[in-house]
């Protein structure tokens, strides 16, 4: 199919530069991609028109694994091999799982450093492998839609999720061949589906009761720009809580009978579908015809299912009052957004909208709406879009913090705060002569370590020997714009690099994808090489197109003859190399150029923060209003 | 004008004269001006080495941001700018008359869960802690243009004491919410 793309005169880039970019709702419950066409956030259907993909994978047949209806369809009868909600077990320990685990009727296997792993008739399967399939589907359908392999992907996490759960989002997305432009806050991407297309200023909240959690998040939007204030939620908390809550209420109506694995699976969903009715109807009759031992049918009202769900959207009003007040607002919300199709319970939105003084916007599918924003925010990342015109600034949701004596926890990034981020923190040696150092990461609120979220042991080793209390170890923190952790070491005395091992508490080491990844292109080794090639060539070339432009744009500014000679030289070197098949040799050269223009990318940058100065004074007015 | 001067000089950063007071709408828009141009988002198709760079540079604009926004970290950093250690400063002595009052107040804080309407006298007691803290600020602002360090800083640790207490009282406002 042609791509076609209607550009704005004189905004954006020609159409045969225009790249193949997606968004993906990687949903509790459902999952949808869409993409940006002729300026437009679009859904893409797959063959026969359905938008949502039900994250639903069944592993009976040890063949491919089937995904979405075809799965959901097999669900009562193989439960144990129809592994749905995968998204509750990302990243997290068997442990922290147990019980979600019981009641979705799951077999769970011990795996490597607590790891989640689901025992199947295929094997056993860990929630990344899981999620990658999920992906996998996506990925092809955006590849049939668009007629070509995708070049990015912007993948939406809970704006809730913690490092492990970002981390093993990320994963699944590399595992399923996608390179990942960035991980998207869903409540944010639902904010800029809403905040481009109606050019909204002022201050945003937006409400996201999805299959497995809730989210909320304030934003300001300014010319564009949009600003995280806050936010906060309950990863254990969704729009599956208020099916199960009317399935186990419908349980007690008839006795309490004792349910099969598939029978349980077939009640939710009849409380699903009842629950989608009761928006529109006063009450509705749930057939329980194969469901229950007794069968029969059963009556349900509007007022029984609000109060029954009434606790559970309470609860989404605490995290509201939470975030509300982290957001430390002079003035109120201009606009709701909602998310998720729980959001169409009439009495969710009325409370929110009670809450907040304010009625929600639904123009947008609550559906469709994260996807429709991570598309936007991966049109830009790819270069499709005019710059400047939208930027996202995230913050990081749950206080990043180090065990120290006692099995306290020394706070080191608070939560909310504006990401990327760098935060340097000393530390010191306590014996004589002492070459190591053991530092444990966590992140939560709580005040000891036991209460909070282990996220990784770092070992500092190679410590210069000196008396205790000498040695000056700078460590730095550095949290990127995905949200996810780096961790540096120095010791500033001897200025000698220390070398850290990163021990995952949970999550996936970079030798473990690497190796599943090769396991999946083991039946083609020559496909990895290429593969290989291909990103070396890609990395190369966006050097090299990087530095022309930089050379003809500062190059008589910014270098000396020698430097700027010293740069044509290795490019020249480079793109000799491009002619070739040795992707080492492309590597290490796209290396040593990186370096040798480090220079040169610092200089234009420094230069840039004077540019983009010069003439912001006038804005200012306008701020003002807004302050 | 490099990485390493606006790191030493958040406010040449946001081209802003070294003050107390700080015009918060004019670093609001040059916040988000420097951010469009070196946020990580902006250099998403650049080399490993711009990327690694533009997360420096943005992380730092970030924090020079995050520091003069607020006005403690703000009265903080100009201290530090005029050659101040944290001791220097936490070895401020401090009159009895203050420790007494902050005292008072924290007692307050501490017997509130008990009271039959918590919310209103806690929202009194923040209205109180916050006006002595605007106070403080003009005193930090008075002594820091007389070139007055000492007194400036020890208005400073004064501010400290009543930030803790109104971070306090925001936890019993959010168990106050969990009730």
């Amino acid at each position: 199919m042609a791509l076609l793309h209607i550009a704005e005169p004189g905004q954006s880039p020609l159409p045969h530069q225009v790249k193949r970019a997606i968004g993906i709702d990687l949903g509790t419950t459902n999952s949808l991609v869409a993409t940006v066409r002729g300026g437009r956030s679009i859904v893409l259907p797959d063959e026969s028109g359905e938008v949502m993909l039900p994250s639903v994978v069944n592993y009976t047949d040890a063949g491919a694994p089937l995904v979405g209806l075809r799965a959901l369809a097999l669900a009562a009868q193989h439960p144990a091999d129809t592994l749905m909600s995968v998204k509750r077990f990302m990243g997290r320990g068997s442990k922290d799982a147990i019980n979600d685990a019981r009641r979705s009727h799951y077999r769970l296997a011990e795996g490597e450093e607590g790891l989640v792993r689901f025992v199947t008739s295929s094997g056993e399967l860990s929630p990344v492998e899981v999620s990658a399939d999920i992906l996998r589907v996506l990925r092809q359908r955006a590849v049939a839609t668009l007629g070509g392999e995708v070049d990015g992907a912007v993948i939406t996490v809970p704006a809730y999720f913690d490092e492990a759960q970002r981390q093993a989002t990320k994963d699944a997305a590399t595992l399923a061949g996608l390179r990942v432009l960035r991980l998207m806050n869903e409540p944010t991407a639902a904010a800029v589906a809403y905040g481009l297309d109606n050019a909204e200023q002022g201050v945003i909240a937006v409400y996201d009761l999805g299959g497995g959690t809730f989210d909320i998040s304030i934003l300001r939007l300014h010319k564009g720009v949009f600003e995280v204030l806050a936010t906060g939620g309950d990863t254990a908390l969704g729009g599956d809580d208020l099916d199960a809550s009317l399935a186990d209420w419908v349980l007690q109506q008839c006795g309490a009978p004792t349910l099969a694995a598939g029978q349980y699976r077939q009640l939710q969903a009849a409380a699903r579908a009842a629950k989608e009715r009761l928006s529109d109807e006063l009450a509705v009759d749930i057939d329980l015809t194969g469901v229950l031992p007794s069968g029969g049918s059963i009556q349900v009202t509007r007022e029984t299912f609000e109060e029954l769900i009434l606790p559970l959207v309470k609860r989404t009003l605490r995290s509201c009052r939470r975030c509300l007040r982290d957001a430390q607002l002079q003035t109120g919300i201009d606009n709701i957004v909602m998310v998720g199709g729980s959001t169409r319970v009439p009495l969710v939105r009325e409370a929110v909208a009670d809450f907040f003084q304010c009625s929600p916007l639904i123009d947008i599918d609550p559906d469709q709406v994260v996807a429709l924003g991570a598309a936007i925010q991966a049109d830009m990342l790819v270069g499709n879009r005019p710059e400047g015109d939208l930027l996202l600034l995230d913050v990081i949701p749950l206080s990043l913090g180090i065990e120290t004596m006692g099995g306290l926890v020394e706070k080191i990034v608070p939560r909310n705060t504006t990401i990327p981020v760098s935060r340097a923190q000393e530390f010191t040696t306590y014996k004589d002569g002492q070459t190591a150092l053991a530092l444990h990461i966590v992140q939560g609120e709580r005040e000891m370590v036991s209460d909070c979220r282990s996220l990784a042991h770092f070992e500092l080793r190679g410590i210069p020997p000196m008396v205790a209390g000498a040695a000056r170890i700078r460590v730095t923190f550095q949290v990127d714009a995905d949200g996810l952790l780096n961790v540096a070491a120095r010791e500033e005395i001897t200025g000698s690099q220390s070398s850290i091992t990163v021990k995952p508490s949970f999550g996936l080491s970079d030798d473990q994808i690497t190796s599943m990844l090769q396991a999946s292109f083991s039946h083609a080794a020559e496909d990895k090489l290429a593969r290989q090639l291909a990103e070396q060539r890609l990395a190369a070339w966006q050097l090299l197109e990087g530095l022309k432009a930089a050379l003809a744009a500062d190059g008589d500014a910014l270098l000396s003859s020698g430097e700027r000679a010293e740069i044509v030289a290795q490019m020249t070197a480079l793109r000799a190399l491009l002619e070739g098949v040795d992707a080492d040799a492309i590597r290490t050269q796209t290396e040593r150029l990186g370096r040798q223009s480090e220079a040169f990318a610092a200089r234009r940058m420094d230069r840039s923060i004077r540019d983009a100065l010069a003439g912001v004074s006038l804005d200012a007015l306008d701020d003002k209003v807004s302050q | 004008m490099s990485l390493a001067d606006f790191q030493s000089n958040y406010f040449q950063l946001f081209d802003l004269p070294v003050d107390f007071a700080v015009n918060l709408a004019q670093l609001g828009a040059r916040y988000r001006q420097l951010q469009k141009e070196l946020h990580p988002d902006r250099y998403a198709g650049a080399s490993a080495h711009e990327q690694r760079l533009a997360v420096q540079y943005s992380a730092l604009i970030n924090e020079a941001y995050t520091t003069l926004r607020k006005p403690l970290s703000r009265v903080l950093y100009l201290l530090e700018l005029s050659g101040m250690t944290s001791k220097d400063i936490a070895e401020q002595h401090i009159d009895g008359g203050f420790l007494i009052m902050q005292m008072e107040l924290r007692e307050k804080l501490e017997s509130m869960e008990g009271l039959i309407d918590p919310e209103t006298v806690l929202e009194h007691l923040v209205t109180e802690i916050s006006q002595d803290i605007m106070a403080l600020q003009k005193q930090f602002s008075q002594a820091y243009a007389a070139g007055d360090m000492s007194l400036a800083a020890s208005a400073c640790v004064k501010m400290q004491y009543l930030d803790k207490l109104l971070q306090e009282a925001e936890q019993i406002e959010s168990r106050l919410i969990d009730r």
